[in-house]
C-alpha cells in the first residue's frame, strides 16, 4: 500500500475525531463555556497571564509538544508491524491524548491556571504530590539516559553529522549574541544560522568523525566513549545561561521542525512509496516481547505523554482567551504530535526502503529495531527527500541533524530539571550542600543517568519501555486528576476513565512481565529499576481508585452544581 | 469591539522546541522557581509594562497579541498580510514582517513601530500607538 494511502487515511480519521469526537469531549465532559472568565483575563498582566488568539497559542503549545520522542517509540514498535502501530497512534491520539492534553488545560483553567503537580496535590490528595515528584524524577532520569544514547547510536551510524553538529554550538552561539546584544530581528540571523548549518553537510561529509580509535585507547566501547562525551557536554551546557546556547539553539530547531516535518511530507506525496514492512508481523524475532502490553509502552509520545500535561498546564492555560479554545489548542496539539509519529511510521516501513535498505534485515532482531529505530527513521526520511532530488547521502546527514538537535535540546533542559530535583531532594532530606552547590548538584544530575546509559548489560529496547512506562504514569496521574475533577462535576468521566485504566493495566502489565525478563538477564540495574517504577504505578492506582470513590461519593451527596460564569478556582 | 491590532514580540519563558515532549524546564513543574530565564523573563516584564499601558489606554479599541518571535508559522504571514493591506510592495511588506520577529517589537496593523533595537517605555508606546492610529484613521 502507497504510505500516502495511509497518511490520507490518518488525516481523514484525524478529521473525523476533531470533527466529531473533541465536541463531544467540550460540550458533553468538559462543558465549555464561551463565557467563562478564564485566568488570562481573571489575571491578566501582559507578562504570564495574556489573552491570546487561538492560532498563536496552538503555534506555542504545538513546537513544545513536538520533538524527538515521538519519532523513537514508533520507529521500534512497527516490528511488530505497522498495522498495531499505526491503530495505536490514530486510537491512542483521537482518544487518549486528545481528551489528556485538552483535558489538562481545561481542568487548569479552571483552578487559576494551577499547574499538574499542584492540581495532583488539591484534586487528588498531597500524597500525590510526592508521587508525581517521583514519577517525574524517574522520567527525567531516564529521558536522558535514552536520548544520550539515541545520539550516540546516530554518532556511530553517521559520523559525517558530527562536524555539523558540533559547529551548530557556535553558530547558535553567535545567532543569539546578534539577537538577544544587537537585539535585531530574528528571522534573517535564525535563517541564516540555519543555511549555514546545513552547509556545513558537505564538510561533515568530507570528515567523517569516528571515535573508534579513542575509545580502544582507553579500553572502552565507541557507544560508551560517546555517552560520556554528551554527559560531558550535557553537564557543561546545562551550568551555561540558558541565552547562549539553549534559547538561540532553538530559534534554529523552530525552524528545522517544520523544514523536516514539510520535506517528510512532500516526500510522501511525490513519492507514492510502497510500504514494504508487514502489516502484522507474523515472524517476529524470537527476543521481540508480546506486543500485548509492550506495544502501548513502547508508544508513549505520539499516542499520549504525560509531559504534555505540563506544558498544557504550566503555560498554556494562562494564555487561553476563550474556554472553549481549550478545544482546538489541546486537541490539535494531540493531532499534530500524533502526524509526527505517522511520519515516524512512515519513514521506517515505507522510506526505507527507498534507500535500498531491506526491512526484514533492519528489524531482524527486537535488539536491532530497538538500537536502530532512530537510523532507519533517519534513512526512512533521507529516502523521502529523495523523491525531490535530495542525494541520500544528504538527506540522511539532514534527518541525523534535525534529531540530534531536538535531542541534543532535551539533554541539555533534562540535565537543568534534574539538578533542580536534587536540589528539591537535597531541601527536603536537610542536605545543604545538595541544595547550594551547583557544580556537585550537575554532577549528580549527570551521574545518575550515566549509570543507566553505561549499564553494561543494557538492552536500548528495555531502558526505553522504562522511559515509556514512567512517560504513561505520568499520563495516568494527570488523567486521573481530570477523570475525578469532571466526576465532581455530575459528568460522564469515562473518557478520561477508560484511557487511564487501559494505560494503567498496560504499564503495570508489561512492568510486571519486564521484572521477570531482566531477572532472567540478571540486569541487577534495570530489574530495581522496574521495580521502583512498578511500585509507583501501583500506588497510582491505589490513588486513583481512591480518589475516583470519594468523588463518586461526593457526587451523589452534593447538589448538581451550577453553570460557573466567573473565573477562579472550582 | 477591536478595530486595530497590536502585535507585541517577546520570547515565553521556560518554552523552547520539543520540551513537552521531553525535557521541560521552568514554572510548568514547580521544580523550577530559579532564575535559568532570569533574561526573558525581565523581557517579558518591560513588555508586559506596554501591554498593560496600552490595554488601560485603549481598551477594547485594540486587539492585543502577544507572540513569541520563533511563532513564525503565525507571525510571519499575519504582518505580512497586514503589511499589504496597509498598501505596501510586496518587498516593503516582507522586510516589515523580517523586521517584526525582534524581541520587543511592537507593530500595529502591519507597521513595525519599534524593531526591539530601542525599547520602548509604556508611556512612548502608548503615545506611538495614539499618533499612528491619529495619522491613519483620526482614531484613538
Amino acid at each position: 500500500m502507497p504510505a500516502v494511502v495511509i497518511a490520507l487515511l490518518v488525516a481523514v480519521a484525524f478529521f473525523l475525531g476533531y470533527r466529531f469526537y473533541s465536541p463531544y469531549l467540550a460540550n458533553k465532559v468538559y462543558a465549555l463555556q464561551e463565557s467563562f472568565v478564564t485566568p488570562a483575563h481573571e489575571f491578566r498582566d501582559g507578562i504570564d497571564f495574556v489573552p491570546t488568539n487561538k492560532h498563536v497559542l496552538f503555534g506555542h503549545h504545538f513546537t513544545s509538544v513536538a520533538g524527538a520522542a515521538p519519532i523513537v517509540g514508533p520507529a521500534i514498535a512497527v516490528v511488530w508491524g505497522w498495522g498495531p502501530a499505526l491503530a495505536w497512534v490514530v486510537l491512542g491520539t483521537i482518544f487518549a491524548s486528545g481528551a489528556h492534553d485538552f483535558g489538562s488545560i481545561v481542568v487548569s483553567v479552571r483552578n487559576k491556571a494551577q499547574n499538574i503537580g499542584t492540581l495532583t496535590q488539591t484534586v487528588i490528595n498531597p500524597r500525590s504530590r510526592t508521587l508525581f515528584l517521583l514519577i517525574i524524577f524517574f522520567l527525567v532520569t531516564l529521558v536522558n539516559a535514552v536520548f544520550a544514547i539515541v545520539i550516540a547510536n546516530l554518532f556511530m551510524a553517521n559520523p559525517a553529522v558530527v562536524i555539523p553538529i558540533v559547529l551548530e554550538i557556535p553558530i547558535a552561539i553567535i545567532v543569539g549574541q546578534i539577537i538577544y546584544r544587537q537585539r535585531t530581528a530574528a528571522l534573517a540571523p535564525s535563517i541564516v544560522g540555519v543555511v549555514l548549518l546545513y552547509a556545513s553537510i558537505p564538510l561533515g561529509r568530507a570528515f567523517p568523525i569516528e571515535i573508534d580509535g579513542f575509545a580502544e585507547m582507553v579500553g572502552v566501547q565507541p557507544r560508551t566513549a560517546w555517552v560520556v562525551l554528551l554527559f560531558l557536554y550535557a553537564g557543561l551546557a546545562s551550568r551555561i545561561p540558558v541565552w547562549i546556547l539553549l534559547q538561540p539553539r532553538d530559534y534554529i530547531n523552530s525552524h528545522q521542525l517544520f523544514i523536516a516535518l514539510g520535506a517528510i511530507l512532500l516526500g510522501i506525496i511525490i513519492g507514492m512509496n510502497e510500504i514494504v514492512a508487514p502489516m502484522l508481523n507474523r515472524d517476529l524475532p524470537p527476543d521481540t516481547p508480546n506486543w500485548f502490553p509492550f506495544l502501548f509502552v513502547t508508544i508513549a509520545c505520539g499516542a499520549i505523554s504525560g509531559f504534555h500535561s505540563l506544558v498544557a498546564s504550566g503555560t498554556t492555560s494562562k494564555q487561553l482567551d476563550k474556554e472553549t479554545d481549550a478545544r482546538y489548542v489541546g486537541y490539535m496539539g494531540s493531532l499534530g504530535e500524533g502526524s509526527l509519529a505517522v511520519g515516524a511510521i512512515l519513514a521506517t516501513t515505507a522510506g526505507i526502503a527507498i534507500v535500498g535498505l531491506d526491512w526484514n534485515t533492519q528489524y531482524a532482531t527486537f535488539g536491532d529495531a530497538a538500537g536502530g529505530a532512530v537510523g532507519n527513521f533517519v534513512q526512512g526520511v533521507a529516502g523521502f527527500v529523495s523523491n525531490f532530488g535530495i542525494p541520500v547521502e544528504i538527506g540522511t546527514i539532514f534527518a541525523a541533524l534535525v534529531v540530534i538537535s531536538f535531542a541534543a535540546t532535551t539533554m541539555d533542559s533534562g540535565v537543568r530539571l534534574q539538578r533542580y530535583i536534587f536540589q528539591e531532594i537535597g531541601e527536603i532530606a536537610g542536605i545543604r550542600v545538595l541544595k547550594e552547590n551547583l557544580n556537585l548538584v550537575t554532577v549528580v544530575a549527570v551521574i545518575v543517568p550515566l549509570l543507566l546509559a553505561l549499564d553494561p548489560e543494557l538492552a536500548f529496547g528495555r531502558l526505553w519501555t522504562l522511559f515509556g512506562t514512567t512517560n504513561q504514569l505520568t499520563a495516568g496521574l494527570a488523567l486521573a486528576v481530570i477523570a475525578v475533577w469532571v466526576l465532581t462535576r455530575k459528568r460522564n468521566p469515562l473518557a478520561q476513565i477508560i484511557p487511564l485504566a487501559f494505560l494503567l493495566t498496560m504499564t503495570t502489565w508489561a512492568l510486571f512481565v519486564q521484572l521477570g525478563d531482566l531477572w532472567a538477564a540478571r540486569d541487577w540495574l534495570l530489574l530495581i529499576l522496574d521495580a521502583v517504577i512498578f511500585i509507583l504505578a501501583v500506588w497510582l492506582i491505589v490513588e486513583a481508585v481512591l480518589a475516583l470513590r470519594r468523588a463518586q461519593a461526593a457526587k451523589q451527596e452534593a447538589p448538581a452544581p451550577e453553570p460557573d460564569r466567573s473565573g477562579g478556582q472550582e | 469591539m477591536a478595530t486595530h491590532h497590536v502585535i507585541l514580540v517577546r520570547e515565553w519563558d521556560a518554552q523552547h522546541t520539543g520540551s513537552g515532549c521531553c525535557g521541560r524546564v521552568g514554572g510548568g513543574v514547580e521544580l523550577c522557581d530559579g532564575d535559568e530565564f532570569a533574561r526573558s523573563r525581565t523581557e517579558m516584564e518591560r513588555v508586559g509594562g506596554i501591554y498593560q499601558a496600552l490595554h488601560a489606554a485603549f481598551g477594547d479599541q485594540l486587539d492585543l497579541t502577544v507572540v513569541d518571535p520563533r511563532n513564525t508559522m503565525w507571525l510571519l504571514p499575519t504582518v505580512y498580510r497586514a503589511a499589504r493591506r496597509r498598501g505596501l510592495r510586496r518587498t516593503a511588506a516582507l522586510r516589515t514582517m523580517a523586521r517584526s520577529t525582534a524581541n520587543g517589537a511592537v507593530v500595529l496593523d502591519g507597521k513595525v513601530l519599534f524593531d526591539g533595537k530601542l525599547p520602548p517605555s509604556p508611556v512612548e508606546a502608548v503615545a506611538a500607538v495614539r499618533a499612528e492610529l491619529t495619522t491613519t484613521a483620526g482614531g484613538a
